[in-house]
């Protein structure tokens, strides 16, 4: 069984009397420790196939299952639930908790599922030492850099040991050598945890690292490459 | 513990905006609390006025006395004077006798209600008495001393010193005349009262009306309004059991102060309600503010896996952190008020006629306050659930929006 599939998946959006067709028939499938991004043009769909597989989106026709599970029919609460268990996010613009420090940050997730402090704490900060970012579990966002910003919003993603990390446009927002640093990292984890991840960019440092390269135009698959290593 | 600390955090998200929001609560707090208490305050001195001079806190009548007046219904006393008196809270007990009556001097007459007192008891707590010199006071209870209202003294064209006569009817039904001397004069600044007093002592009266030993009231003063359920429990449970004499509580012998009190404290009610509404928009307004500025971190939240109820309870924790702690400035505010308002009051004396009457006793110009901590607790608690309505519709809207549109905000 598939980790992720998508079976002729399409979203449309209603603004006003406007139809915009973000994504249009999409199959596809994700086994467990794949290393897959989204490519695209802005508008192409990219990060809405990622909010579908993410249960942050109901297609508006097809279905996707994540893990077995079929997310089409379920309620915010269950979703929500599942999310929590299965799902890791990286956002383009880190999307930390401003008034909490690094290490709460880090550990919010595990925080919705009830872990216990302590237990939370040494997990994060055994994360944080593998990050490169030991030492900054005080600091609120506002006093890291971006790419310290972003290692934080990965151990967030990671903490609860989810089955897939979704990231959208995760280097956007960083220089290169710090982008090319976290994508190496994210690579490192993938290799030596297994973690699955799928991105959804257009940046080509983020392509060429990629194992399997889904190209998406104006909503529908236009290509699905996987690069063997 | 983890969301209350989050909460928290969230709360001074905003420092100026949650001062002010707090100083605003809290100053409302305050002033209902001083507000209410300066009442309370007022009307225990009233009360402890009107019952001094009437009622007392408890009376003890003939049944039907209270409402027909009828100078029929007496009672004799024998031994419940000294029973009463022996109960823990009662300051004092005081007979009396009313009868209506003809108070004539050579040249005038008028109507008059004589009452008959036991003066040395009188003396002790009628408000009336109090000011009088011991020269002026009814020396014995069988005396023909008369200490009478100042208004009727000038009706009856007379002097301190001076004699009139007064005619009442005797229990036999004949007419009955005494000589009697104004001893003192009494000018309580109400016009019914100054203009139809006259008190005697209880023996005097008993002869005037042929009622030796008998009175129509027992006016039971305590030392503590607060013991007056109490008190008046172990009372009914001392008087005869065929119910012909009866115990009541001054609200019902005194209505027109019972009722005066109520309709101005109603009134009351109403401002502060006016004033926690208020204070109750601007708690929506900065909530809803506040939750509408972080939709994008609660699309984030919930894209993380926090269930919408959680979403929710958070924003409603934040509220209740809120008024928590408004509710404990605006206490301690509000008991600082308390204090000042206890200790030194507000003097009406230059904005009130001297003698203004409320509810027939008289105003006392200088307001002071009175501590109700049950109250006061009351209102912060009140403000508390105040606070967490405010933060229903914020929260309901936080928890209905979904991850992507949350995200969506900037």
């Amino acid at each position: 069984m598939s980790l992720i599939e998508l079976k002729n998946v399409s979203r449309i959006y209603r603004l006003g009397n406007q139809e915009i067709r973000a994504l249009t028939d999409v199959s596809l499938t994700f086994e467990a420790g794949e290393f897959a991004v989204f490519a695209g043009p802005s508008g192409s769909g990219k990060t809405t196939a990622l909010n579908l597989i993410g249960c942050l989106d109901h297609p508006t026709s097809g279905q996707v299952f994540v893990n077995g599970v079929n997310l089409g029919a379920a309620s915010k609460r269950v979703l929500a639930d599942f999310r929590l268990q299965n799902i890791g996010f990286i956002f383009q613009s880190y999307n930390l908790i401003p008034v909490l420090t690094a290490a709460e940050n880090a550990e919010f997730t595990l925080m919705l599922q009830k872990v216990p402090k302590s237990e939370r704490r040494a997990k994060v900060l055994k994360l944080f030492v593998e990050l490169g970012i030991d030492g900054l579990e005080d600091r609120r966002p506002a006093d890291l850099s971006g790419g310290q910003q972003q290692r934080v919003a990965i151990a967030r993603a990671m903490a609860a040991e989810p089955h897939v990390i979704l990231a959208d446009e995760p280097t956007a927002n960083l220089d290169s050598h710090t982008a090319e640093e976290l994508l190496e990292l994210m690579r490192r984890l993938n290799r030596e945890q297994g973690t699955t991840f799928i991105f959804s960019s257009h940046d080509d440092r983020v392509i060429t690292q990629a194992r399997r390269v889904i190209h998406l135009h104006d909503g529908c698959l236009a290509d699905d490459v996987t690069i063997s290593s | 513990m983890d969301f209350v600390r989050l909460a928290w955090k969230n709360i001074w998200r905003n420092r100026r905006r949650t001062i002010i929001t707090l100083t605003a609560i809290a100053c409302s707090i305050m002033l209902v609390q001083a507000l209410h208490n300066l009442s309370f305050g007022v009307y225990a001195g009233m009360v402890d006025s009107g019952v001094r001079a009437g009622s007392g806190h408890i009376a003890i009548y003939r049944n039907n006395y209270l409402q027909s007046r009828d100078e029929t219904l007496n009672f004799k006393n024998g031994s419940l004077i000294e029973d009463i008196s022996h109960i823990e809270g009662v300051e004092q007990v005081l007979p009396r006798l009313y009868i209506p009556a003809l108070a004539q001097s050579s040249r005038e007459s008028r109507g008059v209600m004589l009452i008959g007192v036991d003066p040395e008891r009188e003396k002790q707590i009628n408000p009336f008495l109090k000011t009088l010199p011991e020269v002026d006071m009814i020396r014995s209870a069988d005396s023909r001393d008369a200490v009478i209202g100042a208004r009727l003294l000038d009706e009856l064209q007379i002097r301190p010193g001076q004699k009139f006569v007064v005619t009442a009817q005797n229990e036999d039904g004949s007419l009955h005349s005494e000589l009697l001397r104004v001893r003192g004069v009494v000018s309580s600044g109400m016009k019914d009262i100054d203009s139809s007093l006259i008190l005697i002592g209880h023996d005097r009266a008993a002869q005037l009306t042929g009622n030796s030993g008998s009175v129509h009231e027992l006016a039971v003063i305590l030392t503590n309004a607060g013991l007056e359920a109490e008190v008046h429990r172990q009372i009914a449970a001392k008087l005869p059991q065929d119910r012909d004499i009866l115990a009541v509580s001054w609200e019902d012998a005194m209505p027109n102060l019972a009722n005066a009190i109520k309709l101005d404290y109603a009134s009351q009610k109403f401002i502060f309600m006016i004033i926690l509404l208020i204070v109750a928009i601007g708690v929506i307004n900065t909530l809803l503010m506040s939750v509408m500025e972080r939709m994008r971190e609660f699309g984030v939240i919930l894209a993380l896996g926090s269930k919408p109820m959680t979403l929710r309870c958070m924003i409603m924790l934040e509220a209740i952190i809120l008024g928590l702690l408004a509710a404990a400035i605006g206490t301690v505010l509000g008991s600082m008020a308390t204090w000042y308002l206890v200790v030194v009051g507000v003097d009406l004396a230059d904005l009130v006629p001297e003698t203004l009457e409320f509810g027939g006793v008289v105003f006392d110009p200088v307001m002071r306050a009175s501590w109700d901590p049950v109250w006061m607790f009351r209102i912060a608690v009140y403000v508390v659930c105040l606070t967490l309505l405010a933060a229903a519709y914020p929260a309901i809207k936080a928890g209905r929006t979904t991850p992507a549109e949350g995200m969506r905000h900037h």
